[in-house]
Formats: C-alpha cells, structure tokens, sequence
C-alpha cells in the first residue's frame, strides 16, 4: 500500500475499505438458512413451553446440592472457622481456592460479552447471553467465600468504608480491599450488561406472552421497551459503553485477584507473573465453563443452527491459545525459581511439583497444558463428546491450579518447623460442591426463564441482516 | 452480682454518726453499746475486728468460691454490701500484688513469687531472691497454678461410703482413726507420704515416732531422684546432698544426667550451666565451658552438649569406670567397648584433667549407688569439691521405702493407713502391688486431691480428707541449697481443704494444729526469733537469708574412696533387638504423673519430641529399620532440579502421613509384663534403647487428662532401677495418632538458626553476618555520613530504629520531644530521613516532633544460653490467657502457644547428593542416629516493616509508637491474610470457641454447651483480653506490662514528660521465666541499655533479615564448642556444614574431610548461592 502523507490526512474510503477484518468464519454462523421467525420462536418456546421433565429433576438435584452449601455456612458461622480444614500454616485453603476458581470462571463471559463486541467478533452473539449469566452466577458464587472465610462474619462489614465514629477506615494498602472493590464493581458491570443487552429480547417474550401475569412480569422487566429507533440507539451506545467498561474489568479483576498472592512475601506467591498469568488462566477456565454449558444445552434444546461448529472451533482454539499461555508461565516460575537463586523460593516451586502435593501438580499439568493440546486436532474439536471432556479437565486443572498457588506455597514457606500439610474437612467438601448446585438452580432457572440467546443480536448476523451479502458497507 | 466487700472496721464516729444517735449510750459510744452491735449483727462485727491478710484472704476466696463455683444467681446477698469508703490496705482494683511462697515438687521447695488478682492467684514467677534460681523457673512450677483452679479436683471430705461430709465431720473422723492409738505405741499404724523438706513435717514426724514408735513411716515419690545423696552420705556417713556449680565448671561430663531437665535443683542448674556458656565478645570464645554427655535418651543436657556419645543406659556404668580409670588409678578399664568410646572416654578425661578444679562429673539418679560413688572419686581427682561442687549437710530422713510398707500390709500388720499425699495405685513400684497391699489395712484415711488411682482403689476408707492446693496452703520447705522458704496462701482453699502438717498434728492430737501457727513456730526455733518483724520479713522475700544447708568439710575417708572399685566391676552389655533395654524417664509434661489434668502441661510440646498429650515409646531409626521398616518414604528422591536438591523434599518425618504422625502400638515385654504404647523414632537415642517417659496413661483422672498416654509404671520394678535389659517388643498391627507439633527436622541448610565453633568465632567474630540471604544482596542499611567526621559509617543500632527505609513505607519511625532534643543522649540519636546523599536530616520540623518520647523495644534471644527448656512457652500461656485446644485440634495444627520452641536436628551424614555417608541403605534411611540439637524460641518478632500490618484489610494490626506490632482484637474479622504473610509463621488464629467451649464440645456449634468454666477463668490475667473466636491473636511483648510499667513509672514522677522506663524494669513474661536467661527485652534506643548492648554483638542477627520486615527480636548465633582432640570432633556445627554446602560458600578441606566427601569436587558441592565476596 503505498500512502502519501497527505492522503494519510484526508483519508481515503477506498483504502480504509481495503482494511477490513479478516474472516474467520468460512460457513455462516446460523446454519440451514434459518429465517427471523425461526430464530424468535426457538428461543423464544424455551421459555414459554411447558416446563420440561428433566428440567425438573435437574432442578430438584440442583437445589438439593445447593442446600449442601447453606447447611455447611450456617454450620460455619454458627461454629467458628474451624469447621473447615485450616490450620496453621495453611490459613487459606479451599475457600480461597475456590473464590479464585469462580471469579475465573467468570472471565470468559465478560470477555465474550466485552472485548469480542469491540472486536466486532460476530460469533460471539449466539454464546453471549449464556456466558454472561455464566458469568453473574459464578461472581455469585465466588462472592460466598470471601464473606464466609472470615471469622467474625458480623463484622465483615469493616471492609466497606463506611464513615464511622471512630474514625477508622479500612486499610486500603491490603490486597484484600481492593478485592472488595474489584469484586463488587464486576458483579455490578457484569449484571447491568446481561440485564441491558437482554431488554429487547424480553420485550419480544413479553408481546409474545399469553398470560396477564407473563406480560406483566416480563413487560416490568423489560421496561417499555418499544422498538423504537431512538430505543436501539441508546441501546446500541449503552452496549458499547458497558463494552469498554468491562473490558479492563476482564483484566483488572483477575489482575487484583492475583494480587491476593503476589503482594505477600510468600515464597510462591510473590512473583510479578501472577496478573498475566492468572488473566489467561481465568480466560483459559471461563472457556472451559462455556464449553461445558453450552454443548449440552445446544443438545437438549437442539440449537445446533445457532450454536454451529464454527463457535466450538473458536472456543477451542481460544483454550487452547490460554492454555498454551497458563503453561509457558508455569514454566517461567520455574526458570525464575531458579534464576532468582533464592533458596526458599527454589525450594517452594520444587516442592510444587515434587513435594507432598505432587499429585495436585500433575494434576493441574495435565489438564491444563497437555489436555488441551489435542484442541490442535480438527478432528477433536469436531467431536462435541470430546470436547465437552477436555472442557470437564480444564476446569478440574484450572481448580487444582489455584489449589496448587494457594496450599502447597503456604505448607511449606520459610521456617521448616512450621511446615505442615493441608487437608479439607468434610464441610470444606460439602460448602464447595453445594456452590455447583447454587450455580446449577441459578442457571436453570435463567434457562427456562430467560432468553438463552440474544435474539435481536443473533438475528443481526444472519444474511438477511446485511443487504449487501458480506460485501464491503458500500 | 453482688459480692461481698471488706470493709474496714468503722470507727466509732462512723458506726454512730455524729448527728443521730439511737439512744445515749450510742451517743457515748460505750462498751455495751458496741457488743449490742455485736449481738445485732454477729457476722460482720466479727470479720471486721480481724484486719489482718490471711483473713481478708479467706473471705475473699470464699467470696470468690461461692461466686465462682456455686450458683451465685440463685442466691440473695447474705447482706448488705457497702462500698469502699477507705481503700482497704494492698488492695488496688486492677493492681496486682506478689506474694512470695514456694511448691513442694519432690522433696525440694521451689521459691516463687505469685502474681494475684484481688486474692486470686494468676500467675507464677520464680523468686528472684532465691539467687541459684534467680526468678527462673521450671515448666511445672509454671503449671502447677492451673491445678488450683482444676475442675476434677476433690471439692469436698468423703465418708468411708464417699458421702461428702463437713470439715467437722471430717476433723472428727481423724480424731475417731487416732484416738484407736490413744496410749499403744503405735503398733498397726502406718502411714504412707511423699518426700518433703518441710522442718515442720520432720517436727510432727519425730513427735509421731516419740508417740508411736511402732508405727511405720514411708515415704514414696513416683519418681525417686535420691539415689545420689544417698550414695554420698554412705561415704560420709552423715546425709547429705550435692549441690554443683555448674558456672565455675569449664568442663562438665554427665553420665546420663539431664542436670538441665529434670534432675534435682535443674532450674538452678540451668541458669549456672548458661552462665559458663555466655559470652559477650570472641575474645572470650574461647572461655566458655564445654559439655560432654554420655547418654542413652536424647535428654535436654544432651541436646545442649558439645560432644555426646550415645550408650545404653545400661552401659553406662562400665563407661563411667572406663573414664574413671583414666582418672583415678585404682579403677580399672572394663573392656568391651569400641576403640571410638575408649577414645572419647580417654580425650574427655584427659580434657577434665586439664581443668582441674574447674571441671564436674555429673551422674543421672537412676544410675546405682556405686556409679555414683565412682563419680564422687572421680571430682575428688579433679579437685572438684568445694570448687564446682559441695557436699551440704541436710537432714536424716528416718522414713522406709513403700516396699517394707506394703509387706507390712501384705502381712495384715496394719489397722489403720494413712496416706498422705501422692497417688501409689498409680506410680508405686511394679515389685509392690500396692493396689492389693493397700486392701489390707484395716481402715484408710487418705489425704488426696482428687479421684485418682488411689482413690479408685478403695474399698476399706475410712476417711477422704481434700488436700490443699500449695497456694492455698500454710507450709514450709527448704530449697534445693537449704534455704528455708515458706509456702503462702494466697487465697482460702477454694473447697475448703485440709493440708498435710494439719492432718498430721489432728492426728497427733497437738495443740497447734493450725498451719500458719506450726510453721511460725518452727520458723522461731529455725530463725531462732520470735519477733513478728522477722517472721513477716521472710514471708515477704520468699527465703530466710544464711538458712541453706552448710557444706560438710569432712574430707573422705580414703580407704572408703580406695575401696570403691573393687566393689564395683560393671560388664558391657552387648544389646541387641532381641535384647533391648528399656529406660524409664519422667514425663516432660506431667512429671510422675500428677499433672496429668494440667491442660497446659499436657499440651506444652516436649522439648525434644514436640509431641502433645501423649508420651511414646522413644526408638532410635537404627532400631526402627531393624524391626521391620516403619522408615519407608515412598516419595525420597535423590539428585538436583534447577541446582535445587531434591532431598530436602524427604519429608524426614517418616511416621507422618499428611501432616499427622501416625505410629504403629508396640508392646513392650519386660519380665512377663506387658504395655503397649505408640513408636516414635527419635534422633539421638541409643540404638537399642527403648526410651519410656512415666506419668501418663492415668486411668482415673479429670476430663483433661482423660486417654492421654500410655502407661509404663507397670514394667518398672522399682523406683530407682530405670534401666533394665532383656527387653522384647513386638507389634499390636495398631497405630496411633500422635500430636506432633514440629513435622520437620531438618533446619534444610538454611541459615535460620546460625552456628558456629568457638574456635572459628574467636579468628572470625563476624561468621554470623557472613551467613544468609542478606549476606549476598545490598545492605538493607545504608551507609551514612557522620556529621561530626564527615566520614562514611555503619549506622548505629539506635540510627537503624530511626531509619526510614528505601522505597519508603507506612512505618514511621518514632520521633522526638524537645526535651530530649536538648539533652545529651538527642546527639546518639539522629532522627530524620535518610537523603541520597547519606546525610540525615536532622533540622526536624517542630510540628513532627510530638511531646511524647516513645521507648522503641526490642529483645534478644541467646541461642548460646536457650536450653530449650519450655519454660517461657507455658509462662507465656499463663500471662496471656493463651487456651489450650486438646490433642484432636493439636493433631489439626491449631495449637495456640504465642511462643513456640523450634526445634531442629542436623547430622553430618548429609551429604549433597542427597545420601547419607557410610550407610549401607542410603536411599531409606531418612532419619539420622548421630544429631546435634539447635533450640529456637520464636514469638512474634514485631517487625517494624511488618508483613502482617500491610496486607489486614480492616486494620487490625497496627504498629504503635513504641515499635510494637499490635493487634486490635475488636477489629479483626479473621482474614488470616496476616498469618500467611507472616514469615515466622507465628500467628494464632481462634478457628474455634476455645475458650466458651470444654475440650470434645468444639464441633457442636449452637447445639452443645457453651460457656466459660467458671473455676478456670479465675485463673484468667485481668489485664489481657480473652479472645473470641474468629479472631487472630499473637505475642505483643506483654504489652500490658509495659503499659504498666510506664503507668508506674509516670505515677512516680508526676508531671514530668519523660515517661523513659529504666532499663530493666519490664520484664516479658517469657524473659522472666527464662532460667538461663537467654530473653533479653528493653530499649533499643537506650545506647545503654542490656539490649542495645546485646544487639551491637557480632554474633547479632535477624532470622529472615534479608525479606527486609527489620524484626525487632534478633539472636545471637549459637557458638559450639568441640573438644579438636575428640574422635569425631565436627569442624563445623552440622547445621553449618550443611548450610555452607547449600547455600554457603561450599565446604573447606577440613569439612570435607570430615563428611568423608571426595576432595576436589568442589564444585560438586555449593549448587546454589555460593555467592562472590
């Protein structure tokens, strides 16, 4: 391309139309020619068919395995800490362990809803309303363990500034804090985004509903929504507004969480890797949640028009770029372990991978590096059964990687005396599963009533959206 | 609540009033109107006419009783209470008083000074007036206090059918038992007591043999410790006892002897030994004493020693004549033993011979009479006596053994038993079956002071009599040296007790038989005065100055001394696993047994196993792969990763399965009598030996000490024969969980606890700083420009306190007064912020300098005087109100000791590829045999950078102005961020209600009983908090007894500014239990002051120093002091070796040599930081 300076000034439509994104999409992102109609009806009698059987059951097992970790918190608060498997020198055990897991889980939501709208990835619409619930509802669950980890509960709320007599303020140097604040702003974001993107697909239920009540709740809900002109010009400017504010929210989030780690002088858990390294993890997990939603969803609901080979691709390969990240950093900790020639944190990384937790660490190696290594295969990314698999391991690995950063580098850090060993209690156990069943009631109940797929949005990439047939916006 | 308050007798204007009277007579105020008072109110009139102490105490106590134990709830106030309209005398609400008095503990009374609360014992110190113990005392005196306020003790006198009866009813049981004997001699009656140095005891006891000289006298301890003074008053032929002064000795040898542990005067013994230890600079290195130990247990004097030789204790009579042989010449060398031991046994003669007069042999009281005598031989060789030790004159002791007691009664020639004290079912030599002997009496009366085996065993009782508590008791004793101490009441028994000289003289129908007057009357003829002035002048200091024992000057007859050898010819035994040898040891928490529901002795980890709540069978690792593996470690790796060694990942805690040791039951087979208890492989046992620690396992005992241990009295024949061969053992196929504090060994090379020799210290006095992390980064202090000079220098210790660091910080260091601006010491002083030019600013803005001066305090720990002893963990629990959480929360790690003993062992089998040197299984054997000790009191070391303050969400831990790292308890929401960024790991966290809930209760959430036990919250420090659950807690320095000692000091000098504490005036709670002395706390801004002084030692340094947290508690290294001529005399300590191999600067010839490594592999050898200098 050759540009004169004063073409660069004044610029050229014909140039700038030369610049266009490259496809990455060979075959349409909604298959079989599926028309307006079918796309609202489709995702629309998920919501207003009758309530599936298995739904039902799904639901009652959901709740059961909720109440699993009600029964465990209320054990908690109304016992002490002690319930669990702490001990000294491991203070932090699963609890922390899992808030990381699920505000990780999270990341792939915010990032599918946030940063592939700005990149104008269009593939995203089809899996974006369920990433993003995903994405509510595991900052839900994460939020349980921080609260609950404490020991005086009741006073949980000295981590909010709160003016006060005593002129006492939080300490706003602890990493700790700026979880509060970190947390709090994604939970908020997250919310409005999946709530605002989601208004024109309830106004669609609400016309569609039959029943004075449906109208009335959904109508309530989706506030006045008309269809208007000035209605999706706002929309569409809120969207990318909520788009740019979360974006940095994908990277600060996980950023701080590391934090939690990477402030303290722990050997293990002081090293300057962590904010990266704990982004691409937590991306490298949300994928691995998204693919283990939506693959089954996609089966019961048979929308495998919408949610096409395309997007597993996509999905896969996203994983497999993270988790080829997660791996190089796992290695550089070891290279800087011993470059550092610091023997405590030689020793700490040592320990990791050949220590009394070894087998955490061949765990969290083998999902996390090496499982999704296979994503190089066409043919495995093809194959929905073994996705979904591979999907199952990495968030199995992407757990044991915050089990590893959190227990082994406490166990054993600097005074050998104080070396011990940590094992969760059967409450531990039990408060972590039932947060599966928090998640599952959560999302069962956005399944059957809320709209899975953003209608409007998914409609936007049918041909039928763009007269002019893929060709340039001429 | 309304309580019951003194209140002074009321003068006769106050009881009248001035205005209004009620009839003319009041008006006068006459005699008769006074006793119509006395009529009208017969109670109150009467308390109130007696002002003394005792009988405020007694009222106070049963105040504190009823409130305490009864349900006070449910009862109306007796009377009307007043206020205080005059502050009675002593008596300050919120300001502690000290009473002195002393603990009875195996026939020795330990002086101490007791902290009480508004009559209400809470604490114990040592008395700093008795000079051998200077304020130092043992663990069990510290925990004897929470015995007095045990819920499971007897709270009341028994019937023979167990009914509780009154102290009358009670009074006139003894007077029925006694009056049987009215005009016999005595005949059937026998009596059954502990040992004692009470002269008031010995009076009633001669009046006894005076009345009854028929009757039997025994006296009976768990665990006997005369046998050396009975050896040497055999060969003086008078009684007498040996007190040893280990400060003058420059070269000890003991045989068995833990003269620091747990034989007698060990307090007093340990504070010596540390004195020769202790030195201040590397010219005096050199100076220090050394110590050899032969020995079959890893005691605490063997983990102090600087060569020690692992023998059987059987053995260890023929080695005694061995060395004696090089001493004196009529004893001959038995043979049998390996060219190492007669060459250790020859240089250590030779090294004693060359110190004579300043060298001491020492033998452990288990060991027979003769080898004690060869032991008197040998200090006659080395001119020891009157040097570093003295025969003191003591007083005959008529008693028998429990042995000719029970025959009797086996016999049926006892009607009536006394038993005074003790617990003989339980700790009565396996010979004696006292159970059955104690059957036949005709009637028992039995002073206890609680249910215990004893009582269990009754079935003929006459009478229950509930014993006193010591601080609750009128008594006397003599301590170890003979100083005559008393033993005070601090309060009236809480239930209402009898003590032992009480019961003894009901019994003897005195006339006295109040305590307090016995004791005042045998103090009279002691002190020979009988003015009140001097009686009370001994009550309150604790001892009667110039009362110890005289030394004997008799010189020994030398025919006696000539003679011992042909009647001692001991052979060496050749053990083996089919023929081992037990050796019997007090247990390091309960003693004999009689502290077994003393949660604090039960829980405070034993200073070389680290084990909780149990005892164990001790078996070397040699012994334990011999019986068929209990070493396998499936995850021991060999070879290098990343430069680093893969062997520090041998978790060298074979027996610990995910952070829990859990053992195999042995039994144990002596004789045809069987126990069983748990294995524990300890470094540094004898191969053979089977190491068995007495006093638990009590069947019949309170919730406390309820299965905890294991019993080992059965297989003991008789008191003082502790060691036995013939031994099998054998597996149950059962295991065990023992609560272990401390799972790894191994220091792992790094340079937490420095060591080195005193030969190397005295050529290169800066070793210490030459040794860690920091010694290979930059300077966490820089350099600075003297103003006066001009010049570039160090900065002083004061100048560092000052110092803001680089990169700047929350931490403000402290700032100044005007006043002290403008004195002298400001010039020391230079406070300011360091500039890159060096300089320190010392031009302060006056509206930085705040009008208070701050102390900035700091301590320093000794590592060369810490013996590892325990002492200042349980005085720490004691002053803190520190809980205790039971074996399963220990078993979890929870454990919530403030101030943890580390303990490590390092071996020179080490060896960089990560195999053992001369070991013929280098990839099994992970526990080495041949270990030197290293000891390392940690508590929190209130960083001034402190890693903990920065990352609490909620500011709950802050620092003050005086350098402390405080923790506002109110505040904390129990992140427990803090203690995992704590780099000593020394943080407690309260996972549960430790103190709301009993032991076993913890799980039950709302459902099970909560509430605090009444009884042991009296023991609670009023002036520290008691925490709640959920909330971290962790050592502050005492800071409540800094803050009371500036309160003090400012109430003294009121009005004044200066609010500068003088040096010494706060001691720590630690620090002032600390026998040795190794805790110095103070000042650190005080250029004067004995910290400052301490930390301006080259053997100076800060554990971590490099994570740059600027730790206020610093240590000194710990210096060694091998003997060259030694066979296997270590170049380095081990722990250094194993350090300079990892991260040092590699091993020297010397070194090399030594650990049998090739030479020239040098580079093979310091895989990391071996750092350029």
């Amino acid at each position: 391309m050759s540009a004169s300076t004063t073409e660069i000034d004044k610029p050229d439509p014909a140039i700038m139309a030369k610049v266009k994104p490259g496809h990455i999409a060979s075959r349409p992102l909604v298959e079989n020619n599926r028309d307006y109609t079918w796309i609202t009806d489709k995702i629309c009698r998920i919501v207003e068919e009758k309530t599936p059987t298995w739904w039902w059951f799904c639901f009652a097992a959901a709740c059961m395995t909720a109440s699993f970790t009600v029964m465990g918190l209320i054990y908690l608060v109304s016992t002490g800490v002690g319930v669990w498997g702490l001990a000294n020198p491991v203070n932090w055990g699963w609890a922390i362990v899992n808030f990381v897991f699920w505000i990780g889980i999270g990341h792939a939501g915010t990032l599918i809803s946030a940063i592939l709208c700005l990149l104008k990835q269009k593939w995203r619409t089809s899996i974006n309303r369920a990433a993003e619930a995903m994405t509510v509802f595991a900052v839900v669950c994460a939020a349980i363990f921080p609260v609950f980890h404490v020991g005086r509960i009741w006073f949980a709320w000295f981590l909010f500034p709160l003016p006060n007599s005593n002129w006492l303020w939080p300490q706003f140097r602890s990493p700790l804090e700026w979880d509060v604040f970190a947390v709090s702003t994604y939970g908020t974001v997250s919310v409005l985004f999946w709530y605002m993107g989601m208004i024109p697909d309830l106004a669609t239920i609400r016309d569609r509903a039959t029943t004075r009540f449906r109208k009335f709740i959904y109508g309530l809900f989706s506030m006045g929504w008309r269809n208007a002109n000035n209605h999706w010009r706002n929309f569409e400017a809120a969207y990318l507004l909520l788009a740019g504010l979360s974006t940095p929210l994908v990277l600060s989030v996980h950023t701080i969480v590391s934090f939690d780690f990477a402030v303290a002088q722990l050997p293990g858990w002081h090293t300057t890797i962590f904010p990266p390294y704990f982004v691409a993890g937590a991306i490298f997990s949300g994928f691995g949640m998204v693919l283990t939603l939506m693959l089954p969803l996609r089966s019961i609901y048979r929308l495998h028009d919408l949610i096409n080979q395309q997007h597993i691709d996509n999905m896969c390969k996203i994983t497999l770029a993270t988790g080829t990240i997660v791996g190089y950093a796992y290695s550089m900790e070891f290279f800087i372990a011993w470059y550092g020639s610091n023997p405590y944190e030689g020793f700490a990384f040592i320990n990791r991978a050949f220590g009394q937790y070894w087998w955490a660490y061949l765990t969290m190696i083998s999902c996390n590096v090496i499982s999704p290594q296979l994503f190089w295969f066409k043919a495995v990314r093809e194959n929905p059964a073994l996705v979904w698999i591979i999907s199952i391991f990495v968030n199995v690995g992407m757990w044991f990687e915050r089990f590893v950063i959190a227990c082994t580098s406490l166990a054993n850090d600097f005074m050998p005396s104080s070396w011990g060993y940590y094992s969760p209690s059967i409450v531990d156990i039990f408060t972590y599963f039932g947060t599966f069943g928090v998640f599952s009631v959560l999302f069962l109940l956005f399944v059957r009533f809320l709209p899975m797929m953003p209608m409007a949005e998914v409609k936007m990439v049918l041909p039928e959206s763009d007269p002019h047939h893929g060709d340039d916006h001429h | 609540m309304k309580r019951k308050f003194y209140h002074p007798e009321p003068t006769k204007a106050e009881l009248n009033g001035p205005a209004y009277w009620k009839s003319l007579d009041d008006l006068q105020g006459n005699h008769q109107f006074q006793e119509w008072v006395n009529r009208e109110f017969p109670d109150g009139a009467d308390t109130m006419s007696d002002v003394d102490r005792r009988n405020f105490m007694k009222i106070m106590a049963a105040s504190f009783g009823l409130a305490g134990v009864g349900v006070t709830g449910c009862r109306m106030p007796e009377r009307k209470i007043l206020p205080y309209t005059k502050q009675p005398e002593f008596l300050i609400p919120g300001v502690a008083n000290y009473y002195s008095t002393s603990m009875p503990f195996g026939g020795e009374n330990i002086p101490l000074v007791v902290e009480t609360h508004q009559a209400r014992p809470t604490k114990i110190e040592g008395n700093p007036s008795y000079k051998p113990n200077g304020g130092g005392t043992s663990t069990f005196s510290q925990v004897s206090i929470l015995d007095l306020y045990d819920p499971d003790r007897a709270r009341s006198h028994r019937d023979s059918s167990g009914k509780a009866i009154s102290r009358a009813d009670a009074e006139s049981l003894i007077k029925d038992a006694a009056s049987e004997f009215e005009g016999s001699t005595g005949e059937g009656l026998a009596f059954l007591a502990t040992s004692s140095s009470s002269p008031t005891r010995a009076h009633l006891v001669s009046s006894l043999a005076a009345k009854f000289p028929k009757a039997i006298w025994a006296e009976h301890e768990g665990i006997d410790l005369s046998n050396p003074s009975k050896a040497v008053s055999a060969l003086l032929q008078r009684p007498v006892r040996t007190v040893h002064h280990f400060d003058k000795a420059k070269r000890i040898l003991s045989l068995d002897s833990d003269f620091v542990g747990y034989e007698g005067n060990a307090t007093g013994n340990a504070r010596a030994y540390a004195k020769g230890r202790k030195i201040n600079s590397a010219k005096e290195a050199t100076k220090m004493s050394r110590l050899y130990v032969a020995e079959s247990n890893l005691s605490l004097a063997g983990a102090n020693a600087d060569h020690r030789l692992r023998m059987a204790s059987t053995n260890i009579p023929a080695f005694a004549a061995l060395v004696a042989s090089h001493l004196v010449p009529s004893v001959k060398a038995p043979s049998g033993f390996s060219e190492l031991e007669q060459q250790w046994a020859k240089e250590c003669a030779a090294d004693l011979l060359g110190h004579k007069g300043r060298a001491l042999v020492v033998a452990g009281s288990h060991l027979a009479q003769e080898v004690h005598q060869v032991v008197v031989a040998m200090n006659e060789a080395l001119e020891a006596r009157g040097k570093t030790l003295e025969y003191v004159a003591t007083d005959e002791n008529k008693s028998t053994s429990i042995a000719d007691l029970a025959a009797a009664l086996e016999g049926n020639k006892v009607k009536t038993l006394v038993i005074l004290g003790g617990n003989p079912a339980y700790d009565a030599p396996a010979s004696v079956n006292w159970e059955s002997a104690q059957a036949k009496a005709g009637k028992v009366i039995r002073l206890g002071y609680s249910e215990d085996e004893t009582y269990s065993a009754r079935s003929n009782w006459h009478a229950f009599i509930a014993q006193t508590h010591f601080l609750e008791s009128w008594g006397d004793g003599r301590a170890w040296d003979g100083t005559y101490v008393p033993v005070q009441p601090m309060l009236a028994p809480l239930f209402g007790g009898m003590t032992e000289i009480e019961l003894l003289a009901r019994f003897l129908s005195k006339s006295v038989t109040d305590p307090h007057d016995q004791v005042r009357k045998t103090f009279e003829e002691i002190s020979k005065k009988s003015d009140s002035r001097t009686f009370n002048k001994w009550l309150a200091e604790g001892i009667l100055p110039g009362s110890a024992h005289t030394a004997v000057t008799t010189a020994f007859n030398k025919t006696v001394l000539d003679a011992i050898p042909s009647r001692f010819s001991p052979k060496v035994n050749f053990l083996n696993k089919d023929n081992l040898e037990v050796r019997f040891v007090p247990s390091a928490h309960n003693w004999d047994g009689r502290f077994a529901n003393n949660g604090w002795a039960q829980e405070c980890p034993h200073p070389i196993t680290k084990i909780t709540w149990d005892n164990a069978i001790l078996i070397s690792a040699k012994l334990a792969e011999e019986l068929g593996g209990i070493i396998p470690d499936p995850w021991s790796m060999s070879g290098q990763v990343f430069g680093q060694d893969l062997n520090q990942l041998v978790r060298r805690t074979n027996e610990f399965n995910r952070g829990r040791e859990i053992t195999p039951i042995y039994q144990v087979t002596v004789d045809g009598v069987t126990v069983e208890g748990p294995l524990h492989v300890q470094p540094g046992i004898a191969d053979y030996t089977l190491v068995l620690p007495l006093g638990h396992g009590r069947k019949t005992v309170g919730r406390v000490g309820k299965d905890s241990g294991f019993n080992f009295y059965p297989v003991r024949k008789s008191a003082t024969s502790t060691s036995v061969g013939g031994v099998k053992i054998s597996d149950t196929n059962r295991s065990y969980k023992l609560a272990n504090t401390q799972e790894h060994w191994s220091q792992e090379g790094r340079a937490i606890i420095r060591e080195g020799t005193a030969d190397e210290y005295s050529k290169n006095p800066e070793f210490t700083s030459q040794m860690g992390m920091e010694s290979h980064s930059p300077k966490l202090y820089p350099k600075i420009k003297d103003k006066e000079t001009g010049k570039w220098r160090e900065m002083t210790q004061q100048e560092k306190a000052m110092f803001v660091p680089r990169g700047n910080s929350a931490y403000t260091p402290p700032k100044y007064t005007e006043i002290e601006k403008k004195s002298d010491r400001f010039k020391l002083l230079i406070p300011g912020r360091y500039s890159p030019d060096g300089l320190f600013d010392q031009d302060l803005d006056n509206d930085e300098v705040s009008q208070t001066y701050h102390q900035q305090w700091g301590m320093v720990i000794d590592f060369n005087a810490c013996i590892g002893c325990n002492s200042c963990v349980v005085a720490c629990q004691s002053e803190n109100n520190i809980p205790i959480v039971g074996k399963d929360q220990v078993l979890r790690g929870r454990e919530m000791h403030w101030m943890r003993i580390d303990r490590y062992f390092s071996s020179d089998v080490y060896r960089n590829d990560g195999k053992f040197a001369n070991d013929p299984k280098p990839d099994k054997r992970v526990i080495p045999d041949e270990v030197q000790v290293s000891f390392q009191s940690v508590a929190c070391a209130q960083c001034e950078l402190a890693p903990c303050e920065s990352v609490c969400p909620v500011n709950a831990t802050v620092h003050d102005e005086q350098g402390l790292n405080t923790m506002a308890y109110n505040r904390c929401i129990g992140t427990r961020y803090c203690a995992n960024n704590c780099p000593y790991k020394v943080r407690r966290f309260n996972f549960l209600d430790w103190n709301k809930r009993d032991m076993g209760h913890f799980y039950e959430g709302p459902l099970g009983p909560a509430g605090v036990n009444e009884l042991e919250q009296m023991q609670k420090n009023p002036d520290v908090s008691v925490r709640m659950r959920g909330v971290m807690e962790k050592c502050t320095y005492c800071v409540q007894r800094i803050q009371e000692a500036k309160i003090n000091h400012k109430a003294k000098h009121p009005g004044s500014a200066d609010v500068k504490v003088p040096d010494g005036t706060i001691k720590t709670a630690c620090q002032q239990s600390c026998p040795t002395e190794a805790i110095t706390f103070g000042d650190i801004l005080d250029t004067e002051s004995e910290v400052s002084k301490l930390k301006d030692s080259d053997r100076n340094y800060a554990v971590l120093g490099y994570l740059n947290i600027r730790p206020r508690t610093t240590y000194l290294s710990k210096i060694r002091n091998p003997n060259p001529a030694m066979p296997k005399a270590y170049p380095k300590p081990f722990a250094r070796m194993e350090y300079d191999a990892r991260y040092g600067h590699g091993l020297d010839a010397n070194e090399m040599d030594y650990l049998g490594l090739p030479k020239g592999g040098d580079d093979h050898v310091h895989p990391v930081g071996s750092g350029n200098h």
